[in-house]
């Protein structure tokens, strides 16, 4: 489904990312873990398509399609989905309005019809349960004065509503306690699906009790220098990532 | 006196004033007519010399030769102005067409006791009385050449005076329509509303047109708002994409009253705002929020004057703009504190979204503050869209010029949000939506 093949990008002069591999299959979900500073942000925005990166090598294949070569709305038509680690207040855009521009712009790119107004209330309201979101909630500006909480919440109630194929979950966990971190991750959990891929970034091992990956990556100076199954994360957390990327540095 | 020679017209603005006098022969309506044509005389025409006038000139305003709109046009059926009524909003409606009140298309209903509502002129002829202290009674003579011209000639305009005490449920609408004539007019009407103590009203002001038509609207609006009163006042101005706009507003607030203002200035070639606020009591809130729209070829130009020149009082001054393509705009706020107008709470705000790079704002808010027990703030802000909010939307899917469109009316919606019906909001908003899609926004 995604096939990324030696990725490099810059920010500004400096390469954050350097030559970095991944293939990710329908249903699966991957863990990427690395040090602060090791490109996990920015190889999630990259794929997204956040402007002020400059891709100067490798390439990102998405279903097929160069994904490099679209813009950050085709990109969501096609199925991608980034969960925000800071996701954005726009004041003044009430959310309800917003959720029914995106589902339908991403409905009408796929042929398919524009929800009215009472399918997508209800669809809404669905999804809204399971993330134990308040009604309130749809009639406040995106993200505007909510919660740290509640800012991920939405996120996760974002992508239970456009349904994408690939989600990109970008530190997720970062500012949740405990609780909120079940919530998150019972959310995730339920739109698991063989038709559903996504890559969990996280610096911590701990959301990865929640939400069982079934490849674990750890990226380190803009690659991955190690991969496995889940059991590394917890070897990570045993010894940290100097484990790794000291074993890396003296080979 | 300052010669217009650059102009072609050599009597500047006095070709504004009537040549045969219409309004009715009343000695003291005479002698403050008289008076402010020497004003008129006396001021010339605007300069950027003239702190005032620094970057706005008036020579595009002067070059069109507007001469006055004198006949009253009663042709008007009121299926001829249903294109400008906001759908679904019941008011106590009074039409005024290019300076001229026109009772055939008003619908003022039943109006409680106490409550007067008509044109100007009307009310000069049968109770002239009601009007002499009103007539200037909040401009003062001491006015600005637009306001000194709109006195000195003088056509017509809404009145309305509630007495002690009484209240409306209705807002009272006043709908300013242009109708485009063979050659340009000037039209300039004077709207007097008077609540007296504790009385309470809301006031919509819509100034719109028929068709794209070249003309001038240079109104005065004269508020006078009395002890524990309150007045919310909506003021749209939608005109014609070649029109020209001049506002005169004069708010005078008694004590412990409240007024809100909403301004929305989204139509017209040259707008220029000229907004007066004084108290005349201790513990009056005026709100005065803002919002205006400029793209290829339109100026958007606002003055606001708050004097606070007595104690516990306090105002907010809240401004937005958005501009586009080649359109520019004025912010020029100056609120004062005199020596004695201890615990006075001014906040003035001006804040633009600028949408191209041919697009320019002069923002000058300033705070002259006299008193030293007092709470004032101000800020200026010009920025773009924040490339984060535009990532953000498009990675939901929506593309680029929607999300910028949405993006805008997020800023927008601040301000519509407190206009005082859904139904005017909604056509506002819509208005507003309409404006940003034809925008090139890419």
């Amino acid at each position: 489904m995604l096939s990324v093949k030696g990725l490099r990008a810059n920010v500004g002069d400096k390469e954050i990312l350097n030559g970095l591999d991944l293939e990710v299959g329908s249903g699966e979900i991957h863990a990427i873990m690395g040090p602060n500073g090791s490109g996990k942000s920015t190889f999630a925005h990259v794929l997204a398509g956040r402007e002020g990166y400059e891709v100067t090598g490798g390439s990102v294949t998405f279903d097929g399609q160069d994904l490099l070569d679209l813009e950050p709305e085709e990109r969501a038509h096609l199925g991608l989905f980034l969960a925000f680690q800071y996701p954005v207040e726009l004041p003044g855009v009430n959310n309800t309005y917003f959720l029914k521009a995106a589902l339908n712009a991403i409905r009408r790119s796929r042929g398919e019809p524009e929800l009215d107004a009472v399918s997508f209330l209800r669809r809404m309201r669905e999804r809204l349960k399971v993330l134990h979101l308040d009604d309130s909630l749809l009639k406040r500006p995106v993200n505007f004065g909510f919660s740290g909480g509640e800012k991920k919440r939405n996120e996760i109630f974002q992508m239970a509503l456009l349904e994408p194929k690939l989600a990109i979950l970008d530190e997720t966990d970062s500012g949740l306690d405990i609780d909120a971190l079940r919530i998150v991750a019972d959310g995730v959990n339920a739109l698991r699906s063989p038709e559903r891929s996504m890559i969990v970034v996280t610096h911590y091992q701990r959301l990865l009790d929640y939400i069982e990956p079934d490849y674990v990556h750890v990226l380190a100076r803009g690659r991955i220098i190690r991969s496995g199954g889940k059991d590394l994360a917890l070897e990570l957390e045993e010894k940290g990532y100097g484990w790794i990327t000291g074993e890396e540095a003296a080979a | 006196m300052s010669g217009p020679t650059e102009t072609g017209t050599a009597l500047g603005f006095e070709g504004w004033l009537p040549s045969a006098d219409t309004a009715p022969g009343l000695d003291w309506l005479e002698s403050l007519r008289a008076s402010a044509r020497s004003r008129v005389r006396d001021q010339g025409v605007p300069t950027n010399k003239q702190e005032a006038w620094r970057y706005t000139s008036v020579k595009r305003l002067l070059e069109q030769g507007f001469v006055p709109a004198e006949d009253a046009i009663t042709a008007l059926q009121p299926e001829d102005i249903e294109d400008v009524l906001v759908p679904g909003l019941d008011t106590h409606r009074v039409v005024v067409v290019n300076g001229r009140y026109l009772p055939s298309l008003s619908s003022l209903g039943d109006l409680p006791s106490g409550v007067r509502i008509g044109g100007l002129r009307q009310i000069l002829e049968s109770d002239p009385d009601a009007l002499r202290e009103r007539l200037n009674g909040v401009a003062g003579e001491d006015q600005p050449l637009f306001a000194a011209l709109n006195m000195a000639g003088l056509d017509d305009g809404l009145v309305v005076l509630m007495d002690r005490g009484a209240s409306l449920e209705r807002p009272i609408e006043l709908i300013h329509l242009s109708v485009g004539m063979d050659e340009p007019r000037v039209a300039q009407p004077r709207h007097i509303v008077a609540l007296e103590d504790g009385a309470q009203a809301t006031l919509i002001e819509r100034y719109v047109s028929l068709g794209e038509s070249l003309y001038c609207t240079n109104s005065v609006l004269e508020l006078s708002i009395g002890r524990d009163a309150r007045l919310k006042h909506d003021r749209i101005q939608s005109e014609s994409p070649n029109a020209f706009h001049i506002t005169g507003l004069y708010l005078s607030l008694g004590q412990a009253s409240r007024y809100q203002g909403v301004n929305v200035g989204l139509g017209g070639a040259w707008a220029r705002n000229d907004l007066t606020v004084r108290f005349a009591g201790e513990h009056a809130e005026c709100d005065l929020q803002g919002l205006y729209l400029a793209g290829n070829g339109q100026l958007m130009d606002y003055h606001l004057d708050v004097v606070h020149g007595i104690p516990h009082c306090s105002s907010r001054e809240n401004f937005k703009g958005i501009l586009y393509g080649k359109g520019r705009a004025v912010f020029d706020g100056r609120v004062y504190v005199a020596k004695d107008a201890q615990k006075t709470d001014a906040a003035m705000s001006n804040r633009n979204l600028i949408l191209s790079e041919g697009a320019e704002v002069d923002a000058k808010p300033q705070l002259e503050i006299n008193a030293d027990d007092v709470k004032c703030s101000h800020g200026t802000t010009v920025g773009q869209i924040e490339p984060e909010m535009l990532f953000y939307l498009r990675s939901r899917g929506i593309t680029a010029p929607v999300a910028r469109r949405m993006l805008c009316l997020g800023f927008a919606g601040e301000i519509l949000d407190l206009l005082s019906s859904d139904a005017l909001r909604e056509q506002v908003a819509e208005q507003v939506g309409q404006r940003l899609e034809n925008a090139v926004l890419d």
